[in-house]
């Protein structure tokens, strides 16, 4: 598996464009050549998947909402749907005590500081969901108050389309999140090894789904219920 | 206002109206031009200097014009058809509404693009500050004697007026979107509250007051809404809201799409109201093109219509009563609105924002099985709002925190431009639906529910007792749901039917052009008012005898409602405002569009 690694450094000149720190693409960290070791690599191996299983099932959402999409996600932490199944409905006021930022709504560019210093606010580890065309892409929003998708200065973990996205769509968003946790390699600890992020690149969904979809010939007619 | 008494308004008839007599007895005729539109109230172009007589005249006169439901403007330099109308450049346009003549005047103010200054009319309604401010930011047009003339919309280190015709209006027509570290601590510092900008003092002789920023984003402020405090403990001695960082210019968009590709953006303006967007836009595009729709049209659109409110109010309950404290209701609100979301895709085939009303129709007939779905929601809700009722609205607590909040009376709240259950609430029964009845409002029974108090509770009493009278509208909906058509035979109807399109040649040609490029309106101006979620939303819409909207106007409840906050927060305390604050039911696409 192909991994995408972050490294911030904290001497970042400030004239550098969000999002801050070196990316590159390598492959698996624990499959290099210092980890081959029999004992020492299966137990950092049981290690962290041991860590992952424990924040991907406990992810704590960031009460942040931008405009419709939002509407869809809070439906998505209510009754008829509960988000607390998948151990995401600690909704959090503060920044600081959440894990993830779902970008639910069009990112305008009065609001994008605002955005950027919320996410920097949040403590790692942090992932970004971006709910909706609006926070995609634009979506139908090409104007001028309008950033481009909000990828043009957050990374973003995962994308869910829609305008709105359904609450299920939300709830599969969160479940590929989930998914791509339990891939990442993190530094243990702060003092503990290297300090950079590797993300683990997910399969493309529209990939995945392709054969299946272009099956379909048959749609059911809209003219009844 | 129907289609067809909207229709025959010419300019004859205009100046035989009450109104425009009592203003040539005084002004004399020369001083104004009439202006004939679709727009179903006089409208009359008066000079600059004497805009602030004329203002007070109408403020003043028997029977007076309360409320100043809208000021905008319109950048007229590219307009081709402006037969007879005076010469400008760009005009800035006030609708004033009269509630016991139950009709309006729009007056409208030429300007030379040498000198865009129109004096402030602040002092006569107070309301017309945010207006002004929002005719600053989006066309440049100075306002003198304005308290505080800064921009609205935009950050304040904009450059350009979005509104004006010659600024573009596609974000892929700048250079993409950067942030650095540095532009964020700048974009950051541009929005530090300074009080002194504001007329505040930061301390007296006895106090050090605080001032505290609630917002962009806080959970009970409903969206990227800001309000800054000006604290003596825990009371506020004055607040300033800011607004803006919602704004997603869904107006100058209409100066870009095609009428009918349009719809879909009006859905996302109040985005809890669904369809009940489409309808004062339908509406207008209607009037503009002359076409009546079947009765089964009308009665579709009102049930959907209807439906939609429920979903909204049922939003706002539940918000409401979790900014009071409790928990449990957003998720039996949560629940019936997924009921309603059944009926409403089982018949859209959308969940938000189905964008299915259509110029001259609905998308689609109804289908089949229909009724089983409505009805099984009509039956469901009535026991819910009553459960609501006991559990929450005779709940102790949620009395405690809302009798008696952030109240206002009926005077204020017209000063102020609330519409709505808003002012509903205050006693005053004004409802659209039933003063100025539109889309067959008329053939149907229900009650306008009034409260007292104008507080924090009767805001909260109002949509549940809405909620009964519209699930009563639905049900005539659903017992007398007209056999018909669900598109009106117009040639401008879009999409056009589909049977007649393969006929010959003729035929499959305007289908394609209409298709492609959309219906051509001719040159005028009409506008559409409704009773919408919040309160009265319209769209006032200007053709140049094009296939897109020359200026889009979309005066929306929220934006007045907002601006109120000040008034009625003063000498209150913080729980008292976030109290209020649910009670108002805002979305910010519906204050910033
Ligand atoms: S993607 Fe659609 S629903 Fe979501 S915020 Fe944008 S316009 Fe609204």
């Amino acid at each position: 598996m192909q991994y995408k690694l972050t490294r911030i450094d904290p001497n970042t000149p400030t004239d550098q464009q969000y999002p801050i720190g070196q990316r590159g693409n390598v492959d698996d960290p624990m499959k290099q050549q210092v980890h081959r070791n029999v004992f020492m690599g299966k137990l950092e191996d049981v290690l962290n998947a041991g860590v992952n299983w424990g924040r991907k099932n406990s992810l704590w959402p960031y009460n942040f909402g931008l405009s419709c999409c939002y509407v869809e996600m809070t439906t998505a932490f209510t009754a008829p749907h509960d988000v607390a199944r998948f151990g995401a409905e600690v909704i959090r006021a503060s920044p600081r005590q959440a894990d993830f930022m779902v970008i639910a709504g069009t990112c305008f560019i009065k609001m994008a500081p605002v955005i950027q210093q919320l996410y920097d606010q949040m403590l790692e580890p942090k992932w970004v969901i971006s709910m909706g065309s609006c926070a995609n892409s634009g979506g139908m929003y090409d104007i001028y108050s309008v950033v481009q998708g909000v990828d043009k200065f957050l990374p973003v973990d995962v994308y869910i389309p829609g305008c709105p996205p359904r609450p299920e769509a939300f709830l599969q968003g969160l479940q590929l999140l989930q998914d791509s946790v339990q891939e990442e390699r993190r530094p243990l600890s702060w003092v503990v090894g290297d300090q950079g992020v590797y993300r683990a690149e997910m399969p493309s969904q529209k990939e995945k789904s392709r054969a299946e979809r272009i099956q379909v010939t048959n749609l059911r007619t809209p003219d009844e219920v | 206002m129907t289609a067809d008494t909207a229709l025959s308004n010419s300019s004859q008839d205009v100046a035989q109206d009450g109104i425009v007599a009592e203003l040539y007895a005084q002004f004399g005729a020369e001083a104004f031009t009439l202006q004939p539109t679709l727009i179903g109230m006089p409208v009359v172009w008066a000079a600059r200097e004497q805009l602030l007589d004329i203002m007070k005249f109408l403020r003043g006169v028997p029977r007076p014009y309360v409320m100043l439901y809208d000021l905008h403007g319109v950048d007229e330099r590219l307009r081709m058809h402006r037969d007879g109308l005076p010469k400008a450049d760009f005009t800035v346009f006030y609708q004033l509404m009269s509630l016991e003549r139950n009709s309006d005047i729009m007056l409208k103010v030429a300007l030379s693009e040498a000198d865009l200054r129109v004096p402030t009319v602040t002092g006569i309604w107070p309301n017309a500050n945010w207006y002004e401010r929002e005719v600053f930011d989006m066309f440049g047009i100075d306002f003198p004697g304005h308290p505080h003339l800064t921009r609205i919309l935009m950050p304040p280190n904009w450059n350009g007026h979005p509104l004006r015709k010659d600024y573009p209006a596609r974000a892929t027509e700048f250079d993409p979107y950067t942030l650095t570290m540095e532009g964020q601590d700048k974009a950051q510092e541009a929005l530090r509250f300074n009080p002194e900008d504001w007329g505040m003092q930061r301390r007296t002789e006895e106090t050090d007051y605080m001032f505290l920023n609630l917002g962009p984003n806080h959970p009970s402020a409903h969206g990227a809404f800001r309000i800054v405090l000006q604290l003596d403990g825990e009371e506020i001695v004055d607040c300033v809201p800011d607004i803006g960082y919602h704004h997603r210019a869904a107006e100058k968009m209409g100066e870009r799409q095609s009428w009918h590709s349009y719809i879909p953006y009006t859905d996302r303006v109040d985005y809890t109201g669904g369809v009940m967007n489409n309808l004062p836009y339908i509406l207008a595009v209607e009037k503009l093109a002359g076409i009546k729709v079947p009765a089964r049209v009308e009665t579709i659109r009102i049930m959907m219509a209807e439906l939609f409110r429920i979903s909204s109010h049922l939003l706002f309950l539940g918000t409401y009563l979790q900014d009071l404290g409790a928990m449990s209701p957003v998720f039996f609100a949560f629940t019936d609105r997924q009921k309603s979301y059944e009926v409403i895709e089982a018949i859209t085939g959308f969940r938000m924002h189905p964008a299915w009303f259509r110029i001259g129709g609905v998308a689609q007939d109804l289908p089949k099985g229909w009724e089983g779905k409505v009805k099984s929601f009509i039956d469901w809700m009535p026991k819910r709002l009553n459960e609501y009722q006991r559990a929450m609205m005779d709940n102790a607590v949620v009395r405690e925190r809302t009798k008696g909040v952030a109240a206002y009376t009926t005077r204020e709240a017209l000063e102020w431009g609330v519409t709505g259950p808003n002012l509903r609430a205050t006693g005053f029964e004004f409802d659209l639906r039933k003063a100025r009845p539109y889309s067959g409002y008329e053939n149907f029974e229900f009650e306008i529910p009034v409260a007292h108090n104008g507080d924090a509770f009767d805001r909260g009493m109002m949509r549940i007792e809405e909620m009964r009278q519209s699930l009563r509208i639905m049900q005539q909906c659903l017992d007398n749901m007209p056999a018909g058509d669900y598109k009106a035979d117009h040639p401008l109807t879009t999409p056009p039917p589909r049977e007649k399109m393969l006929q010959h040649i003729e035929t499959l040609i305007t289908h394609f052009l209409q298709v492609s490029w959309g219906p051509v309106l001719k040159a005028n101006e009409s506008q559409q008012m409704i009773e919408a979620t919040k309160g009265i939303n319209s769209y006032y819409l200007t053709s140049d005898g094009n296939t897109m909207s020359y200026r889009t106007r979309i005066r929306t409840p929220s934006y007045p409602h907002l601006q109120q906050i000040p008034a009625v927060m003063r000498g209150g305390f913080v729980p008292d405002l976030i109290a209020h604050l649910g009670s108002i039911d805002f979305v910010m696409a519906d204050v910033d569009r």
